[in-house]
């Protein structure tokens, strides 16, 4: 039950991604707020989101180009590792949380793909039937939520039933943060630095490690 | 001419679902047709119907500029089919790359990244500091994009040259890189250096490279699942 009404959320959340509106909610920082309030554990929840989101941050879906979906990854990552954590121990829920958040992005990514190739139905009924115009263009977001059910509720099931076995590896936050800092470098780096915001980098490195010694 | 509220408010409404009905052979084909019906009158919805149907596409917070100059070369009459369609062909493309390099490149990157330093260090004031100033910027495009396209009608395009595209996205440019910065911070968590320094390399070489984001996210499972086993 409770992974039922996680996924429909998780697919109302998924249509801010491209449906509807845009505006942001869907990132992976904010849903890790929102489904670690609904945990308890708010902090974490940011803290996983935010190890996501900065691996995500350079997906830029530009044109025809659908990256990997960071969006559903961080849904995934953060509300499998709650609903792990209940019946495993931290590090077990936090490695398979992380696989499947990770393999989620990739899934997530391939079945945008089948939406939209779903849409093009609904196109060539319009075309057909002018006066279906809105009709047609509405069941778009039907679609779209079907699309996030179908990615989490199966992800959530599993996380809700699966005892991981006790030779799985296991990670800490550190080894989420490494990913999360060194994947985050490489991809501001690769977006911001260039010779002449060289200087700002310098900058905003002096100050990160002013607060991080202080 | 002008716009009224109930009309602007309509168009915008419609806007927000612009990409609704996504779909490779007319990507935002159908989004499009939909706001611009809402905002022309009952007598021109037949003949839009007839001549655009076709392939749509641009930058989602920018079709606002573009619908506000259609609407507005409806209202007036004066623009044939094809004239409209011609500037429907420029507008998109120029709209789309300025909202990719301003939007999708520059300014949400940049408000992500403060946010993640923000949230990692003091909780939710990250999250929510996102959510407001990164919708500060999308709705001025979305709501003044009307307007502006509509007062300036087919001219809207010389806005791309102006402060609200240049200015902004060469100041979040410099915010982002004084971000990359600041994110040696998150040392702070007590992250050992000898893995992210050969990491970061590891994976900037990879997207200097143009590997593809898949083979990126295929690599960091392999990370996770080796440090997992060590």
């Amino acid at each position: 039950m409770h992974a039922i009404l996680l996924s429909l959320l998780g697919a109302v959340i998924i249509l801010d991604k491209y449906a509807l509106g845009e505006f942001g909610i869907s990132q992976p920082i904010i849903t890790g707020a929102i489904f670690g309030a609904i945990f308890g554990d708010v902090w974490f929840g940011i803290f996983l989101g935010g190890m996501i989101q900065l691996v995500f941050l350079g997906g830029l879906p530009i044109g025809r180009d659908i990256p990997p979906d960071g969006q559903a990854a961080g849904i995934i990552a953060v509300t499998s590792y709650f609903l792990l954590r209940g019946h495993n121990t931290l590090g077990h829920s936090l490695f398979v949380a992380a696989v499947l958040g990770l393999a989620g992005g990739i899934t997530g990514g391939v079945l945008e793909i089948y939406a939209r190739r779903f849409n093009e139905k609904l196109y060539a009924r319009f075309i057909d039937h002018e006066e279906s115009l809105y009709i047609c263009h509405t069941a778009g977001l039907l679609t779209a939520f079907g699309r996030g059910v179908c990615l989490f509720l199966p992800i959530f099931i599993f996380s809700t039933l699966f005892t991981v076995p006790g030779v799985f590896p296991q990670v800490t936050g550190q080894t989420m943060a490494i990913i999360g800092i060194s994947l985050g470098l490489a991809n501001s780096f690769y977006l911001f630095v260039k010779m002449k915001t060289f200087v700002y980098l310098l900058i905003g490195g002096i100050c990160g490690l002013a607060l991080a010694v202080f | 001419m002008r716009l009224s509220l109930g009309r602007l408010l309509r168009i915008f409404f419609q806007s927000l679902f612009i990409q609704t009905s996504w779909s490779f052979p007319s990507m935002q084909g159908m989004g499009f047709l939909s706001d611009v019906l809402v905002g022309v009158g009952e007598d021109k919805r037949a003949e839009i119907m007839k001549t655009q149907k076709g392939l749509f596409n641009t930058h989602p917070y920018m079709v606002s500029y573009i619908v506000g100059a259609t609407v507005r070369a409806y209202d007036e009459g004066k623009a044939s089919a094809e004239e409209i369609k011609r500037f429907l062909s420029v507008a998109q493309a120029s709209f789309a790359s300025a909202g990719d390099l301003l939007f999708w490149r520059t300014l949400r990157p940049a408000l992500l990244l403060a946010a993640v330093i923000l949230g990692v260090h003091y909780g939710i004031i990250g999250p929510l500091t996102f959510l407001v100033v990164y919708n500060i910027f999308h709705l001025f495009h979305r709501i003044k994009g009307i307007s502006d396209g509509y007062n300036l009608g087919w001219d809207v395009i010389y806005l791309l040259d102006k402060r609200r595209f240049k200015t902004v996205r060469q100041v979040f440019e410099a915010v982002g890189a004084v971000l990359s910065g600041l994110l040696f911070s998150l040392i702070a968590v007590e992250v050992s250096y000898l893995l992210v320094i050969p990491l970061t390399a590891l994976f900037l070489i990879m997207l200097i490279k143009r590997y593809s984001a898949v083979m990126i996210i295929l690599s960091v499972l392999l990370v996770v699942l080796i440090i997992g086993m060590v």
